[in-house]
């Protein structure tokens, strides 16, 4: 009974050559494949060339699995035997494997294909990885490189319009500043997605009053969009917190850009801000934040793009240019404040913008707390010795003349980061105003030579005057001994703030 | 009589052994990539000027990311190695000095030729970089797809056969 099935399952799968020791065939039952007696075994397949080496071997015996033979037309994938004898007779065994092997090709072919993928994409991402670095270390250090001149640009034309002018200077002037403050603004925008794009823009979280910043704004704005000749209507919903928990220097940022847009593409017509309570849960505020003009609008095929950096924008779309990055930065702020932004545009109808944002609620007494500090600034009673540490005479100069305006303080400069120990020890100092790029000396450097001195001079105030703004940078100058840092390009409330908040 | 010596191509998977020998035997390229599985054999007779001519049998075995997994049946009788990289994916290299020594030990009196393939995918920047690696240990880049220093690499070995 068995036979039939043996001869099935088994006897058909086997086929039995014997071959002379030069591989002439003397006997075959050619179940797989048809050989003539007497033909060389090595002219049926380049495989069997291997036998010329085998066959010279006595009374061994040599096993090979897997062998693809591509014979009569079909391949066929085999696992051999060869039993070399002694007696000018030798035995080849083979087996047709070709479904079982089948399916390990198919295995293999999946696997391979899925490592192999996997190897080109780490490679890419490698590759783009380092692009992305490099380009982000330039973009920050070129726009640190801008913040000196801009610094002093920004100071001479906020110290010119102070001094006698006529009018058409007056005009002039005013282009100059208003230049001076896109670039300056166009300078934080990259730094800012140069800082996205490296994980380093982190947010800040204090209390503030969100009224008095919303009106803040629009004040601004208003003034904006009345100089265009358009309406605006900002429209607060009694409901919302005073106080809130944030970061108000970005919740600016955002609706400045919004409204900024919403300005900027708006020829007639209005632009309306609008800012209601969504709800209050476990302790938080959400937010909805409307800004809506009767501008140009956006291409609902344009409206994928708007999010998106500089590239995409500058290039394919020209009637959306000048939003430059500020929209980027805005989607990136929204989604790491867990807010989220849309927006519905038509086209010269007018654009939508609408984000819900969250923040923690907080109250009067956190806000004073932080105020009291900053109305300690006014009423100095003596003057006050400062030591600059500069080698720029373009800031030297600028400083200078701020200082020098408020008649509170003595100055004395120096350029050279070795003057700075000497100058300390044979004069007073109340504060030390250093720069972070002076020749030779870091100002972490400096700053350790005068912590280093004696007691008397740990406390002494030394704020850094910085072009790298990265919270690293903060962070290892405050470790290195460094009260505070103003960052360049700085304006002259910003310097005087900062001094004032050092001297007692 | 035309001499026969059997050439064995060593690799990781995917490096491109089977299309190396397709450029050198049949003189076509494909871009789609079918796993090798066991070993395919053939054949191409070659003429060497001023020489009998020698025929290689190609052995092209299924890739391996270590040589001392490869069924050593295979190797028997050797005459020649090719071991083959993918140049522009350095995991197919970066195994290559201890993968040479498995051959030296296992094989001492065997010729190798260690090329990298798929020259047309890098560029000159790229090499490089790992020329550390590359200057002391490889012999030819080639590329399969453009056929590119192919025949010499074969034809070299095989005057070394002789
Ligand atoms: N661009 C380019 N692609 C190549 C070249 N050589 C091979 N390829 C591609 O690389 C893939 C793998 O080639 P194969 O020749 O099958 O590789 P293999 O080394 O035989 O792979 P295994 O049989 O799995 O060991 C295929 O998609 C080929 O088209 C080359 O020189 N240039
Ligand atoms: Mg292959």
């Amino acid at each position: 009974m068995l036979e039939p099935y043996k001869k099935k399952y088994h006897t058909n799968n086997f086929q039995y050559i014997l071959v002379d020791d030069l591989g002439c065939v003397l006997e075959t039952d050619n179940t797989l494949f048809t050989v003539q007696k007497d033909s060389l075994l090595q002219t049926i397949h380049p495989f069997f060339e291997i036998l010329n080496s085998l066959l010279q071997i006595d009374n061994d015996c040599f096993e090979f699995s897997c062998i693809n033979l591509n014979l009569e037309k079909k391949v066929v994938i085999v696992d051999t035997i060869i039993y070399s004898q002694n007696k000018n007779e030798n035995l080849i065994i083979i087996e047709n494997l070709t479904k079982h092997y089948n399916n390990y090709q198919l295995a293999a072919q999946t696997r391979n294909e899925s490592i192999i993928n996997s190897q080109i994409l780490e490679l890419k991402n490698e590759y783009l990885l380092e692009k992305e670095t490099f380009k982000n270390n330039f973009i920050a250090n070129f726009s640190h490189q801008l913040r000196n001149p801009i610094t002093a640009s920004i100071i001479f034309s906020d110290l010119l319009i102070n001094s006698d002018l006529n009018t058409e200077q007056k005009n002039y002037l005013d282009i100059i500043q208003s230049a001076n403050k896109d670039l300056k603004n166009r300078i934080e925008d990259i730094l800012d997605i140069s800082k996205i794009e490296s994980g380093k823009l982190i947010l800040t979280e204090k209390v503030f009053d969100l009224k008095k910043l919303l009106n803040d704004i629009v004040n601004g704005y208003k003034f904006l969009a009345s100089k265009k000749g358009l309406d605006f209507n900002f429209v607060i919903d009694e409901n919302i917190p005073e106080f809130i928990k944030g970061d108000q220097y970005r919740l600016k940022q955002i609706i400045g850009n919004l409204l900024n847009n919403a300005i900027s593409f708006t020829t007639q017509g209005s632009v309306n801000f609008k800012i209601a309570l969504n709800y209050i849960r476990a302790k938080k505020a959400n937010l909805r934040i409307e800004v809506l003009d009767t501008g140009c609008g956006i291409a609902s095929e344009n409206l994928d793009y708007i999010f998106k950096r500089f590239s995409k924008i500058e290039s394919e779309n020209q009637n959306i240019k000048g939003s430059g990055l500020g929209l980027a930065i805005v989607k990136y702020l929204i989604s790491e404040m867990q807010g989220n932004i849309k927006v519905e545009s038509e086209i010269n109808k007018g654009s939508k913008f609408i984000c819900n944002l969250s923040f923690k609620l907080s109250d009067y007494n956190q806000i004073l707390k932080e105020e009291l500090l900053s109305k300690q600034l006014l009423g100095l009673e003596k003057k006050y010795h400062i030591l600059l540490v500069e080698d720029s005479e373009l800031i030297q100069l600028t400083i200078l003349k701020i200082l020098a305006a408020t008649g509170n303080f003595f100055i004395n400069i120096i350029s050279k980061g070795e003057d700075l120990v000497p100058n300390i020890i044979n004069q007073d100092v109340d504060l030390i105003l250093l720069t972070n790029t002076i020749q030779n000396f870091s100002a972490m450097d400096l700053t350790a030579s005068v912590r280093n001195l004696s007691k008397d001079y740990k406390k002494t105030p030394i704020i850094v005057l910085s072009t790298l703004a990265f919270k690293d940078d903060v962070k290892r100058f405050k470790q290195a001994g460094v009260n505070d840092i103003i960052t360049k390009p700085f304006d002259e409330k910003k310097l005087l703030e900062k001094i004032y908040k050092y001297i007692k | 009589m035309t001499a026969s010596k059997k050439i064995v191509l060593l690799g990781h998977f995917g490096v491109g052994k089977t299309s190396l020998i397709r450029r050198f035997v049949e003189n076509t390229f494909s871009e789609d990539y079918q796993v090798t599985i066991g070993v395919h054999i053939s054949k191409k007779t070659i003429e060497i000027p001023e020489q009998e001519s020698i025929s290689l049998i190609i052995w092209d075995l299924e890739g391996q990311d270590d040589l001392k997994k490869t069924r050593s049946s295979y190797l028997l009788g050797t005459n020649g190695f090719i071991y083959v990289f993918d140049s522009s994916r350095p995991l197919t290299f970066e195994n290559l000095n201890s993968e040479l020594k498995f051959l030296k030990e296992n094989y001492p009196n065997v010729p190798v030729k260690v090329v990298g393939n798929k020259m047309d995918l890098v560029n000159k920047t790229y090499l490089a970089q790992y020329s550390s690696v590359f200057k002391p240990l490889v012999d030819f880049f080639v590329s399969a797809k453009t056929g590119s220093r192919i025949e010499t690499l074969f034809s070299k070995l095989a005057k070394e056969l002789i």
